[in-house]
């Protein structure tokens, strides 16, 4: 398990862009096999996707998916029962900016999504496309509707067996589908049942200590640089030193200290 | 001859200021059936930096973002400031 638990950096990294991608070498034919069922599905099972393609379990029991989910939640972690598959149709059109439900965002980290991609995603299959760092913000969905592209957006073009974990709370939409191909996704969702009394992951207290590198800044890979420096879409410093308070208010969080 | 129509710019910059940098760009032409459309790109290639580059090509502010500082300096809202311009030009159907 724990050469597949996550590093300080990647926990950092995490809380700054609340998003981590992983590529779990899963077995032959397992990725195939999930998108020719899904294809052949003529109806929508809502949460019982999981029983119409059971084989999804074998990608959430990858030692490489629960390594990440334990780093970020604990070991007692629990996989709930919602969970969706989004099949972006052919010639379908993008979807707008938007949260998952209502606008209530949890500053501590305690539960996000699994995005499962089945096969390769190409950027005209309508892949989803994410807003790092966004998922602090008090911003209900209605008022995005102003914003088209954003600069620093991710459009998540992954290759077949790919999982993207991101924050419930983070923006998020998809580009057109202009491809013959449907675009399959699976959604699960993740949520934490204890509060970390330690740190979860491959934790390397000397690393995590590091002092501000003004010269490196967020590219010196250490737990302190990349929460001070790191601003991904490059916003003002009123909303960075905010964004920099919560960072580290998840930090000691997750670190088992008080929050 | 047709009469002008307004075109649309939505720019969410850095600050309210406007030569501090874009974050966001919505352009909405007056013509039927037009979508403005998410694009499955980061780094999306737009004419313009600033607010003030939009200026000086000929777009008009036609509303300036609040300019009130937020009561509580510790929340996030939206991304950026929102200035909204426009351009009242003759166009050409299709």
């Amino acid at each position: 398990m724990s050469e597949h638990l996550l590093s300080d950096a990647e926990v950092a990294r995490f809380l700054v862009t609340d998003y981590h991608i992983i590529e779990p070498e899963l077995p032959a034919g397992l990725n195939e096999s999930i998108a020719a069922q899904l294809d052949a599905l003529d109806y929508n099972p809502g949460d019982a996707i999981t029983e119409a393609v059971p084989e999804l379990w074998q990608v959430l029991d990858h030692p490489a998916v629960t390594g990440a989910l334990v780093s970020l939640l604990g070991p007692g972690y629990e996989v709930q029962s919602h969970r969706h598959w989004h099949c972006k149709q052919p010639n379908s059109p993008h979807m707008n900016w938007h949260q998952d439900g209502l606008n209530n965002r949890d500053v501590l980290l305690n539960r996000f999504l699994g995005l499962y991609y089945p096969t390769d995603v190409t950027p005209d299959m309508g892949p989803t496309i994410i807003v790092p760092g966004t998922q602090f913000r008090n911003a209900p969905t209605d008022r995005m509707a102003t914003y088209t592209n954003i600069r620093g957006q991710v459009p998540l073009v992954v290759k077949a067996g790919t999982v993207a974990f991101t924050h419930y709370d983070l923006w998020h939409g998809t580009a057109a589908n202009r491809s013959p191909h449907k675009r399959h996704m699976i959604k699960f969702l993740f949520r934490r049942t204890q509060d970390n009394t330690a740190p979860t992951w491959n934790h390397d207290p000397e690393a995590a200590n590091k002092p501000a590198d003004w010269n490196e800044r967020d590219q010196a890979e250490d737990v302190t640089n990349i929460l001070n420096f790191t601003n991904p879409l490059g916003v003002s410093q009123s909303d960075h030193y905010k964004e920099r308070a919560i960072r580290r208010q998840n930090w000691n969080y997750l670190m088992g200290l008080s929050a | 001859m047709a009469a002008p129509r307004q075109r649309l710019l939505y720019l969410q910059a850095r600050t309210p200021s406007v030569m501090s940098n874009i974050i966001g760009l919505t352009l909405i032409e007056p013509v039927a059936g037009f979508a403005p459309e998410i694009r499955a790109e980061s780094a999306p290639d737009w004419p313009y930096e600033t607010v003030h580059d939009a200026v000086v090509d000929g777009w008009q502010i036609v509303q300036f973002p609040h300019l009130q500082a937020p009561f509580d300096d510790r929340e996030l809202d939206v991304i950026g400031y929102e200035f909204i311009l426009q351009k009242m030009e003759v166009i050409a159907d299709e």
